[in-house]
């Protein structure tokens, strides 16, 4: 299997025992192997712990820049939070529209992504090409892929011209006056960007699956249904929920796309978490309430990925050991 | 795993997908040759009859589209182009150089502690809109709001976990019998990773740079608050186009996309083996 759990970062596994430095290989070599890392450490330190830092310190107060420096803030403790979480129905709309999105998303990305790499075990020519084409999307930047499904939704662009051809003049809708066409926009563009990477990610696990208990099953009599039901995606589960985690992760932050698409709109029915935050801190100069949402969200992303992980958990630590 | 060919009705169901997934491609290629005068036409124009490299010509000289009785964009995207190779070029070299030191110390040394790997990944977890927040009251306060230094800083720091987790697989990939038989020929340790191990793994680092050169290219974000007037990014310049022009100069706005897409659809196809291990942080290897 080319899954490598042992190489995953051990934030994904759960306490991996440190490989014991032995005592004889002496200092210089802790030392050489501490001042490589230095230079990753004091960069993440300054550019995203500091910055982390000041933000949490900011998440308790009201400041806004027109109050003058940082240190003059007003201390509010839990106030931002308590605001976010019972009163601001925006926000908790946006988390819930997000969640909502990355169900949707996660769910037609994986099941297309899933069919397109079983079709991918079969013998055709022109794979490799085909693979190549099929791969396409995830290589365009975010805010492209944006532009250019905005530019498919006009009115006048060719999805429009398509549905008329289809169902006769007038039948084409204005994709961005409608709440629920807007969403929908957003979940097409998002499905044909990261579809693809499903697709690898689930068609390396799948040519990982070794022949030999598939042989097994076959011979004992499983039919071609069951072999994968319960051979193949057994198998194909850590795969999958590194698929997913990393998705997800990714999907709670969308942001390019939709800024592109509809800025949130009509009204906030796009808007996602990342957009609302952006909307707090640079249109409407709240930086210490947006600091205070972007905690929020970090705690229950990071919830989230726990969950997601639970599942296969105990098999990634198996491997590991 | 199974070897069956394909049935006609998948063929079908194949290439119906693969139409869908060119399509939107096509259709920004098609816009980016389109005169003006097929931009907007109803019904809409699918293959210009007279394609013209204009708009291109446009990004650097905004008065290009006078030819054609239209004007043009407020501002070429001149310094749009030249900010994003600047900032991609040298953000990417930092981020692999400082990635791959950090790669073999994990790899060889396993220092730094079980907390690393955390706080890297919990900086992806982080929404950029909320690490931009802190950042431009801290850049602003030191200076560094509007300039490529900080912008560079950022990009490092963001795409750093991706370059050490990458690059971190492929050197685990590298028996240590061979840099310790290097060592017993009298190599230092510093020089046996510099001589031994960094050619072995040429190709990962290859495919390291450009997949970190497509993150960086690609980012919106980030630049997007912390530039006012000197620094300016391909897609910032994207969205400002689309802001003021909505509607109007689509050619332009295409053009300007097609630049932006060309350089990553390539570095894509280049490393499309190495794709599946960059996104997933080393876990998924070909």
């Amino acid at each position: 299997m080319t899954m490598r759990t042992d190489t995953l970062p051990e934030a994904m596994t759960v306490s991996a025992d440190e490989e014991p430095v032995s005592q004889r290989k002496g200092t210089r070599r802790k030392t050489l192997g501490k001042a490589l890392l230095l230079p990753g450490q004091l960069i993440s330190v300054f550019v995203l712990v500091v910055p982390l830092l000041v933000a949490f310190y900011m998440s308790f107060t009201d400041w806004s820049p027109t109050r003058g420096a940082l240190t003059s803030a007003r201390f509010i403790g839990l106030f931002n939070y308590e605001e976010l979480l019972v009163y601001d129905t925006r926000f908790v709309e946006a988390v819930l529209r997000t969640l909502v999105f990355a169900a949707i998303c996660l769910s037609l990305e994986f099941l297309i992504g899933l069919g397109l790499a079983v079709l991918f075990l079969r013998k055709f020519r022109g794979k490799a090409i085909l693979f190549s084409m099929l791969l396409t999307p995830m290589m365009v930047l975010p805010v492209v892929v944006g532009y250019t499904f905005w530019m498919l939704f006009q009115s006048n662009g060719p999805i429009n011209q398509l549905i008329e051809l289809a169902f006769g003049a007038g039948a084409s809708p204005d994709w961005f006056k409608s709440a629920l066409l807007a969403q929908i926009t957003v979940i097409v563009t998002e499905v044909w960007h990261w579809t693809p990477l499903f697709f690898l990610i689930l068609l390396s696990g799948l040519n990982a699956v070794p022949e030999n208990p598939i042989r097994a099953a076959v011979i004992l009599g499983a039919s071609p249904r069951q072999v994968f039901w319960r051979v193949v995606l057994p198998m194909l589960l850590p795969v999958i929920v590194i698929a997913f985690v990393i998705r997800a992760m990714e999907i709670i932050k969308l942001f390019d796309e939709v800024f592109m698409l509809t800025r949130g709109g009509p009204g906030s029915s796009t808007e996602t978490i990342s957009l609302y935050i952006y909307k707090l801190a640079f249109n409407d100069f709240q930086l210490a309430y947006g600091a205070a949402a972007a905690f929020l969200v970090l705690i229950g992303t990071l919830g989230l990925v726990h969950l997601l992980l639970t599942p296969v958990r105990n098999q990634l630590l198996e491997a590991r050991n | 795993m199974s070897d069956r060919p394909l049935t006609l009705p998948l063929a079908l169901l194949l290439g119906l997908v693969t139409v869908v997934t060119l399509f939107p491609v096509f259709w920004i290629l098609m816009t980016a040759i389109k005169p003006p005068t097929d931009w907007n036409a109803v019904p809409a124009i699918w293959v210009p009859s007279e394609p013209t490299l204009v708009n291109f010509q446009t990004l650097f000289d905004p008065e290009a589209l006078g030819v054609y009785g239209v004007g043009g964009v407020s501002e070429a995207a001149t310094q749009a182009v030249f900010g994003s190779l600047l900032a991609s070029i040298v953000a990417t070299a930092l981020s692999v150089g400082i990635g791959l030191a950090a790669a073999i110390a994990l790899s060889r040394y396993s220092g730094g502690g079980r907390a690393t790997p955390l706080i890297i990944l919990s900086g992806r977890m982080f929404p950029p809109a909320a690490i931009a927040v802190p950042f431009v009251i801290i850049f602003s306060t030191i200076g560094l709001i509007d300039t490529y230094f900080g912008l560079i800083a950022i990009y490092i720091a963001v795409t750093l976990p991706f370059s050490t987790w990458m690059l971190k697989s492929f050197v685990d990939e590298v028996p240590k019998e061979v840099e310790e038989a290097a060592m017993l020929d009298g190599l230092t340790r510093v020089r046996a990773h510099l001589t031994v191990t960094i050619p072995l793994i040429k190709g990962g680092l290859f495919a390291t740079t450009l997949f970190i050169f497509i993150l960086n290219w690609s980012e919106f974000l980030f630049a997007l608050v912390l530039s006012y007037t000197t620094i300016e990014t391909i897609p910032v310049r994207l969205a400002k186009y689309v802001t003021a022009t909505a509607g109007t100069l689509y050619g332009v706005q295409a053009a300007l996309a097609v630049l932006a897409m060309v350089p990553l659809v390539i570095a894509g196809f280049l490393i499309q083996n190495h794709l599946a291990r960059g996104m997933t942080f080393g876990a998924v290897k070909r």
